[in-house]
C-alpha cells in the first residue's frame, strides 16, 4: 500500500493547474468511477477521456498533443505506460490533422508500454508489458500482444490473434469455436474402436474466464490505488 | 576472444598425455615461412636459452618434451585451456581434472517441473519424457498450465473437464479440441487419446489414402498377398510398429535356412539367432552330411521383400493429398499463421505440417551426473540423488587445492617514472611497459611455496617480453578469518603495506602484497609490436592486410603462459600409510603439484 501511494511531488499531475511555464495540461474527461492514481501525468492541448471503472495505475502518461486520447470503460493501464507521443518527438506538420488514439473497454495494458497517436485498441485485448505499438496500429479485439512485443506503423492485428516472440513476433490465432478434435484422436478412436471424445467446449470459454478474473483483478486495484475510495474528479 | 580483459585460463595436463602429435610437427613446418626476419631479430637479443622463437623451439621440443613452453596459441591448448572454476581435482591422481579427462555417469533422471524422479527403468517406456502432468506449450515451449473450465461455464466446484493452458500464448488443447476429464494422469489420458499414433493422419489423406489404394491395386494385383488396406491404421505410430513387425518377420524367415551364413550371422534380430542356435543343435546330428546335402537341397536363399500393402506398414503418398494440403495451405483460415514453423515441427510427428496438429509435449527429463577421473574411475563428483536438493555428496573442485589466480593491471602513482593513467588493457601500446599485478589465492589449510615461471618472451609472432619480478613466493594457509584479525593486532605488517601503497614501486625480488591467504607479485610486461604495423619496421604506413590478418587470428592478444609449480606439506592419508608403515595419519607429506596457465593481458595495438 505504501509504495502505492503517490510521492510528496505531485505539483505535475492532473489535480494541479498548469503552470504557466508548464506543458499545456489537457482537459480529462474523467468517469466517476474510474480510479485514477495522482501522479498520471495529462499533458497535451487535447482532451483525454476516461470511462467508467477504469484502473489507471502510478506514473503513466498521456500525452495528447496530436490528437485525443479516449479510454474506454473497465480498462486497466499499467504503471509508467505512455500512451501518445511528447511534443519533442512529434513533428509540427502532424499538428494540424488530429490523429486519436482509442482504446475500447476492457483493455489491458501492461506496464511501461509505448503507445504512439493514432492506435486503435479494441475491446477486451490484452497488451503486455513493454510492448510498443506505434503510430495508427491497429489491434483488434480479444488479441494479445505479448511482452516486448512491437506492433510496427499502421500494423494490424485481426481479432483473436496472440503476437507472441520477441520484436515483431510471430502469430497465432486462438481458438473461439469449438474444434474438432485433432485427426490424431479420431483415427485412434476408430483404431480402439471407442466412440470419439465428446465434443470440447469452444475455446471462447478461456477468454470468458479471462475476462472474469481481469473484473476481478480491476476490483481489486482500485481498492488498492486509492484507499480512501474512487477519487472525484 | 570474447572474454574481458584480463582473463586467466588454467590448462589442464591432460592434453599433452597423448604422445603421437601431429599438431605440432605441422606447426613447426608452417612456422619457419609464418615467421618474419623481424621476429629472429627481436628474439635473437634473448640472453636465455630457456625459451626460443618459435621455429626453433619446435624443432627442439620434440626431443625435450618436458622443456616446451606451453603455447597458449597452439590448436592443441583450445581444448586444454579452461576457467579455474571449471576444473576439478582428483585426490587420488592428484591431477587436475577438465571435462575431457572426466566420465560422466547419470545419477538420476527427473522432471525439471514437477521435480519428481523417474526411475530409469522407465525412461526409455516414457520417451524420456515426464509421465505425469508437465507439458511444454507446442506454440511457444511454455509450461502448460492444468485448468479446470467447469466453474467459468457454471457450478464452482472444481470438477468437469480440465484443459492444458498456456499462460504465455492462450493456447489451450481447446485449440485442438480436446479435454481431460481427470486433473491427474494427463499423459496417460493424451496417449490413450492419440492411442497408437501420436502423429495426427490428416482426415484427408486416410479418405484419399484408401482411394488412391483402389488405384494402385490393378497393378499389383498379380501379387497374391495384397489385401484390402486397414484404412484406420494410419498413425506414424502404429505404422512404424507393423513396419517394423514386417520386416522382423522377413529377417526371420529368409534366415531360416541354416546353411544360409548371411542371413544368421548378421544377427538382425533374436529369432534370427535363435534360429541359428536352433539349426546348429539340430544339424549336428547329420553332421557328416552338411556339406554334401544342404547346399543342393537349399540353392537359392529365399529373397527378402518389401512392406507392399498398409496392413504391412505401408503408406502411399496420394498425389491428391499434397493437392489438398496445398488447398488447405492458401485458405485462408490457415494461411501464414497456421503453418507449424519448423522449430515446432521438429519435436511433433513428421506428419504434423499445421499449428492444428500440434500436441502438447511433455517435458523431458533432465539427468543429475556424477563425475569419475577417467584414469583411476575415482568419483570427482556426485550430487544428492534427490532431484529437489542442490547439495553434493563429493565435489572435489580443482579450486580448493590450486591457487585462484586474478589478475589486474597497476595504477602506479604519478610520482613515478611510468606515467600513471590506468593503461587501457583493449589497447595496449606495443613496447611500453605494462606492469600488473598477479593474485594468488590459497583455498588450502596447508601453506604453500610457489614457483612461478615465464618464458621471457611470449610464444607467437607478437613477442612480448615478460617478467615476474619475484617468482618465488608463498602463500599462507586458508585458515581462520579470525585467526588473522587477531594476529593483525599485533602484527600490522598486513595493513601498513596497503597503506602505504601509493609510495610503492615494483621491485624485482619483492612481493608486491601479502595477506592471510593469498600473496600479488607484480609481472612487468612489455608488448611486442604486431608484424606489418608501423612501430615494427620504421615503415611509412602500417600494412593493413597483415594486420587485418593479425587481429583475425588474435594475434594481438596478449597472452602469457606461466607455469605454476606449488610445493605443500599435506596430511599423509590412508594410501600413503599401506605404502610406508612408520607413516602415521599426523605425518606430513610434501606434495607437489606443477600446472601452465595463461594470463589474458590485454589487445595490443598496432600504432605506439
Amino acid at each position: 500500500m505504501a509504495t502505492l501511494k503517490p510521492p510528496s511531488a505531485t505539483t505535475r499531475s492532473s489535480s494541479s493547474s498548469g503552470t504557466p511555464t508548464g506543458p499545456p495540461k489537457a482537459p480529462l474527461k474523467a468517469d466517476p468511477t474510474a480510479t485514477i492514481s495522482d501522479t498520471v501525468i495529462f499533458h497535451g492541448k487535447h482532451s483525454v477521456t476516461i470511462g467508467a471503472g477504469t484502473v489507471i495505475h502510478p506514473r503513466v502518461r498521456f500525452y495528447a498533443y496530436e490528437g485525443p486520447i479516449v479510454i474506454g470503460d473497465g480498462c486497466i493501464i499499467g504503471e509508467k505506460t505512455i500512451i501518445g507521443a511528447s511534443p519533442s518527438s512529434s513533428s509540427s506538420s502532424s499538428s494540424s490533422i488530429e490523429t486519436p488514439t482509442r482504446l475500447s473497454y476492457f483493455v489491458t495494458i501492461g506496464p511501461q508500454c509505448t503507445i504512439k497517436p493514432g492506435a486503435h485498441i479494441h475491446s477486451s485485448s490484452a497488451i503486455e508489458a513493454l510492448c510498443t505499438l506505434n503510430r495508427h496500429a491497429d489491434i483488434g479485439s480479444h488479441s494479445k500482444i505479448c511482452s516486448g512485443c512491437e506492433i510496427p506503423e499502421r500494423g494490424s492485428v485481426p481479432e483473436w490473434t496472440v503476437v507472441w516472440g520477441s520484436g515483431i513476433g510471430q502469430r497465432r490465432r486462438r481458438a473461439r469455436e469449438a474444434k474438432t478434435p485433432g485427426p490424431a484422436v479420431t483415427v485412434a478412436a476408430q483404431v480402439a474402436q471407442i466412440p470419439a471424445p465428446g465434443p470440447a467446449p469452444s475455446g471462447k470459454v478461456i477468454e470468458d474466464a479471462r475476462l472474469m478474473v481481469l473484473q476481478k483483478e480491476r476490483e481489486i486495484l482500485g481498492r488498492m490505488l486509492v484507499p480512501a475510495g474512487p477519487k472525484k474528479r | 576472444m570474447a572474454c574481458p580483459f584480463p582473463y586467466t585460463y588454467v590448462s589442464c595436463p591432460c592434453a599433452d598425455t597423448p604422445i603421437p602429435d601431429p599438431a605440432r610437427k605441422r606447426r613447426s613446418r608452417e612456422s619457419p615461412q609464418k615467421s618474419t626476419p623481424e621476429r629472429t631479430n627481436a628474439s635473437s637479443g634473448q640472453d636465455t636459452q630457456e625459451v626460443k622463437p618459435p621455429h626453433t623451439q619446435d624443432e627442439q621440443d620434440e626431443e625435450e618434451e618436458e622443456e616446451q613452453t606451453f603455447d597458449p596459441r597452439s590448436p592443441r591448448s583450445n581444448f586444454s585451456l579452461y576457467p579455474p572454476e571449471q576444473l576439478l581435482y582428483c585426490e587420488d591422481c592428484h591431477q587436475i581434472k577438465c571435462p575431457r579427462c572426466i566420465t560422466e555417469e547419470i545419477v538420476s533422471w527427473y522432471c525439471p517441473n514437477c521435480l519428481f524422479e523417474t526411475p530409469s527403468s522407465m525412461v526409455r517406456g516414457d520417451a524420456n519424457r515426464c509421465g505425469r502432468n508437465c507439458f511444454n506449450c507446442p506454440v511457444c515451449t511454455a509450461p502448460l498450465s492444468v485448468s479446470t473450465i467447469e466453474n467459468v461455464t457454471g457450478n464452482g466446484n472444481q470438477q468437469g473437464p480440465w484443459v492444458l493452458s498456456c499462460g504465455y500464448c492462450l493456447w489451450t488443447t481447446l485449440d485442438i479440441g480436446i479435454k481431460f476429464d481427470k486433473p491427474t494422469n494427463i499423459r496417460n489420458q493424451l496417449q490413450k487419446m492419440t492411442d497408437s499414433l501420436s502423429g495426427p493422419a490428416f482426415d484427408t489423406r486416410s479418405r484419399q489414402g484408401s482411394r488412391a489404394f483402389g488405384d494402385l491395386k490393378s497393378p499389383l494385383s498379380n501379387l497374391a498377398s495384397i489385401e484390402e488396406p486397414a484404412t484406420t491404421q494410419d498413425g506414424a505410430e502404429a505404422r512404424f510398429a507393423t513396419l517394423k513387425n514386417f520386416y522382423r518377420s522377413q529377417i526371420s524367415e529368409t534366415s531360416t535356412s541354416p546353411s544360409d551364413p548371411m542371413g544368421s550371422d548378421f544377427g538382425f534380430s533374436s529369432p534370427g539367432a535363435l534360429n541359428r542356435l536352433m539349426s546348429l543343435y539340430a544339424s549336428s546330428s547329420r553332421l557328416s552330411g552338411l556339406y554334401g546335402g544342404n547346399k543342393k537341397q537349399k540353392p537359392k536363399p529365399p529373397v527378402m521383400r518389401e512392406a507392399i500393402n498398409a496392413s504391412e506398414g505401408l503408406r502411399i503418398a496420394s498425389e491428391d493429398g499434397d493437392a489438398s494440403i496445398i488447398e488447405r495451405l492458401a485458405s485462408p483460415d490457415c494461411g501464414w499463421d497456421g503453418v507449424a514453423s519448423l522449430s515446432q515441427r521438429t519435436e511433433q510427428s513428421p506428419d504434423v505440417r499445421f499449428s492444428h496438429d500440434l500436441l502438447p509435449l511433455p517435458v523431458l527429463l533432465r539427468t543429475k551426473r556424477a563425475k569419475r577421473c577417467k584414469s583411476c574411475k575415482h568419483i570427482l563428483v556426485k550430487p544428492e540423488t534427490k532431484p529437489q536438493s542442490t547439495r553434493f555428496r563429493i565435489r572435489l573442485i580443482a579450486l580448493s587445492y590450486i591457487p585462484l589466480p586474478t589478475l589486474r593491471p597497476l595504477t602506479l602513482p604519478s610520482s613515478s617514472l611510468v606515467p600513471s593513467p590506468a593503461p587501457d588493457l583493449n589497447a595496449l601500446a606495443p613496447l611500453r611497459p605494462v606492469h600488473v599485478l598477479l593474485t594468488l589465492k590459497n583455498h588450502m589449510f596447508d601453506p604453500v611455496r610457489i614457483t612461478l615461471a615465464t618464458p621471457s618472451v611470449t610464444p607467437g609472432r607478437v613477442a612480448s617480453k615478460v617478467t615476474v619480478l619475484s617468482p618465488q613466493f608463498d602463500i599462507g594457509p586458508n585458515s581462520d578469518v579470525w585467526d588473522e584479525a587477531l594476529q593483525g593486532a599485533s602484527a600490522p605488517i598486513t595493513t601498513d603495506p596497503r597503506l602505504r601503497a601509493a609510495e610503492k614501486v615494483p621491485e624485482a625480488g619483492k612481493v608486491w602484497d601479502k595477506g592471510r591467504n593469498w600473496t600479488t607479485v607484480v609481472l612487468e610486461v612489455v608488448p611486442g609490436t604486431l608484424p606489418g604495423s608501423e612501430a615494427e619496421g620504421g615503415k611509412e604506413g602500417a600494412d593493413e592486410d597483415e594486420l587485418a590478418v593479425a587481429s583475425q587470428q588474435d594475434e594481438d592478444v596478449l597472452e602469457i603462459p606461466v607455469f605454476v609449480h606449488m610445493e605443500w606439506d599435506a596430511e599423509a592419508q590412508l594410501e600413503q600409510q599401506n605404502v610406508g608403515k612408520e607413516a602415521k595419519p599426523g605425518d606430513l607429506v610434501a606434495r607437489e603439484l606443477a600446472y601452465w596457465m595463461v594470463l589474458g593481458v590485454g589487445r595490443i595495438t598496432a600504432s605506439l
